[in-house]
C-alpha cells in the first residue's frame, strides 16, 4: 500500500502537480524580436524564453479541453469561463450564440511584477505615428505541426527613439449571437494571456522597423 | 527602405533549446496522475508523469480568426469516428464557431470525459482515437466510467495557477484490467449564422489530448482508478 487515502484537497495538490519529474517539458514558448534601421539593415535580434502565462491562457484554452457547456444537457457555461474569463453562464439571444477568437502582441514602455492575474501592460504603446507610438501591421498568425507563431511588424515614424521593455500575447474571445431583430451582434472579452519583459531595452530609433514574433510549441 | 537586406547576413547563433532550459522550468505544463486503489478504497499505486501530447485538433481548436483571414483556407478536424470535418475560412464569409450557451437553441459542446485505453500509438498529435477504447461497463477487460469533474476555478499560488479534469472508474469485470493509453474527449458543435438562420454542425467526439502511459497500470478486481489531467503555468 502507498498510502492510506487522500485526506484532502492539499495531498491532491501535491500529488498533481509534482516537482520531481525527469522527461522533457510539455511547451515551449519563446520570443523573438528582429529590428531594422530606416535603411533595412539588422541592428538588433532577440530570443528569449517566454517566461509568464497568465490564468486567463489557461482559462482559453480550457474551452479547447473541456469546451463550453458544463455538461451534455447543459445550457449554462462551464465554470473557467464564467469565474476567470467573467463571460456569461447563458447570453441572451433570439437564435443560438458562438465564440471566436482573435490575437494580437501589444508592445510596452513600462515594467511591473507579474502575476498570474495580470490583465494589462504597465505602459502599452499606442498604436500611431505620433510621438512614444508604433504602427502597429497586422497580427500574423500560422502554425506548423504543433507550433503556432504569432508577430506582428511595428515602424516608429516618430521623430525620437522608442524603447520597448514588455510585451504581451493578447487574446480577445469573441462572443456572437442573434438579437431580437435577427441580427447578428457580438461582444468582445480581451485578456492578457502572457507578459513578458525585455532587459535591455529594444531600441527602435525614428524610422525603424521591427518584428516581434511569440512562438508556442507544444511538443506533441 | 529593404526590409529584411542584411537579415540573412546576420551571424546569429539560434540556441537548439534556447527555451525554458536548464535552470527554468517551462512556462507551461501539463501532467498525469493515476490514483490506483484496492477494493477495500485503500491507495495501492501512483502513477505521475509529464503528459506530452496535445494532438493537431487541439491545434484548430485553438486557432484564432487570424490564421483564417491570413491564409484563407480552412482547418480541419478528425473526430474519433474517423470523420475529417473542416472548418471554412472567414473570407468565403461561411465560419462556423463553437457553440455557447444562451437562453434561445443550445448546441451542446461538453467534455465526454478522459478515456482510457489499452492500446498504444506512436503519433500522438495525429492520434484521433484510442487505439483500443476500454468500453464502459462491467464486462471483461470493461471499466465503469463516472462522471468527468470540470474544474471549478483556476488555483493560483503565487506566479502559479492551474486547474485540473478528474475522472474514476471501477473495475467491476471480474479481473485485472490494464490501461495503457488515455485522452481527452470533447464533443463539439459548431453553429453559423447566414443572416437569416442559423445552422449547427455536429463535428462528433474529437480527440484533444493523447497520452500514452509510461508503464501501464492494473486496475484489480473491485478496485478503482482516478486519473487527474493537471494544466499549469509558471510551475
Amino acid at each position: 500500500m502507498v498510502a492510506p487515502d487522500l485526506a484532502n484537497g492539499e495531498d491532491i495538490a501535491k500529488l498533481i502537480i509534482p516537482d520531481d519529474l525527469p522527461d522533457e517539458p510539455t511547451f515551449k514558448a519563446y520570443i523573438e524580436a528582429k529590428i531594422y534601421d530606416k535603411e533595412g539593415h539588422v541592428i538588433d535580434y532577440r530570443r528569449q524564453p517566454m517566461r509568464s502565462l497568465t490564468q486567463y491562457f489557461l482559462a482559453f484554452l480550457s474551452i479547447a479541453l473541456v469546451g463550453t457547456y458544463s455538461g451534455s444537457s447543459s445550457t449554462t457555461a462551464q465554470s473557467l469561463l464564467t469565474s476567470v474569463l467573467g463571460m456569461p453562464s447563458s447570453q441572451t439571444s433570439s437564435g443560438s450564440a458562438d465564440i471566436g477568437y482573435s490575437w494580437s502582441i501589444q508592445l510596452g514602455s513600462g515594467t511591473q511584477s507579474f502575476s498570474p492575474s495580470l490583465n494589462s501592460l504597465a505602459a502599452p504603446i499606442a498604436n500611431g505615428t505620433g510621438a512614444g507610438q508604433l504602427a502597429y501591421g497586422n497580427t500574423i498568425v500560422s502554425y506548423s505541426g504543433l507550433t503556432i507563431y504569432v508577430s506582428v511588424t511595428v515602424t516608429n515614424y516618430s521623430s525620437t527613439t522608442i524603447n520597448v521593455t514588455e510585451i504581451g500575447l493578447i487574446g480577445s474571445i469573441i462572443l456572437e449571437y442573434e438579437t431580437s431583430s435577427n441580427t447578428y451582434a457580438s461582444t468582445s472579452f480581451t485578456y492578457l494571456f502572457s507578459y513578458d519583459t525585455f532587459s535591455p531595452a529594444v531600441t527602435l530609433p525614428p524610422g525603424a522597423i521591427a518584428t516581434f514574433q511569440i512562438t508556442l510549441s507544444f511538443s506533441g | 527602405m529593404i526590409i529584411g537586406k542584411g537579415f540573412e547576413d546576420i551571424n546569429v547563433k539560434i540556441p537548439n533549446d534556447a527555451s525554458d532550459a536548464g535552470s527554468h522550468e517551462s512556462t507551461f505544463n501539463v501532467y498525469l496522475t493515476v490514483v490506483v486503489r484496492d477494493s477495500e478504497g485503500n491507495i495501492i499505486k501512483v502513477h505521475r508523469q509529464r503528459s506530452h501530447s496535445p494532438t493537431n485538433n487541439f491545434r484548430t481548436a485553438i486557432l484564432p480568426e487570424q490564421w483564417y483571414q491570413e491564409t484563407g483556407t480552412s482547418a480541419s478536424w478528425i473526430n474519433t469516428l474517423g470523420t475529417t470535418n473542416t472548418i471554412t475560412g472567414i473570407p468565403n464569409g461561411a465560419h462556423a464557431l463553437i457553440s455557447y450557451p444562451n437562453s434561445h437553441t443550445n448546441y451542446q459542446t461538453y467534455l465526454v470525459g478522459i478515456l482510457v485505453g489499452s492500446g498504444s500509438q506512436s503519433n500522438p498529435a495525429s492520434a484521433y482515437k484510442l487505439a483500443a477504447p476500454i468500453a464502459n461497463g462491467s464486462g471483461a477487460g470493461q471499466l465503469i466510467y463516472q462522471a468527468p469533474t470540470l474544474p471549478s476555478g483556476i488555483i493560483i499560488n503565487g506566479n502559479s495557477a492551474y486547474f485540473y479534469i478528474e475522472q474514476t472508474y471501477i473495475n467491476q469485470s471480474g479481473g485485472t484490467v490494464t490501461i495503457t493509453e488515455v485522452g481527452i474527449v470533447v464533443e463539439v458543435y459548431l453553429t453559423l449564422y447566414t443572416g437569416s438562420s442559423t445552422t449547427a454542425y455536429n463535428q462528433g467526439n474529437i480527440l484533444m489530448w493523447y497520452d500514452v502511459l509510461s508503464s501501464p497500470i492494473s486496475v484489480p478486481n473491485g478496485g478503482s482508478v482516478t486519473i487527474y489531467y493537471t494544466f499549469t503555468v509558471n510551475p
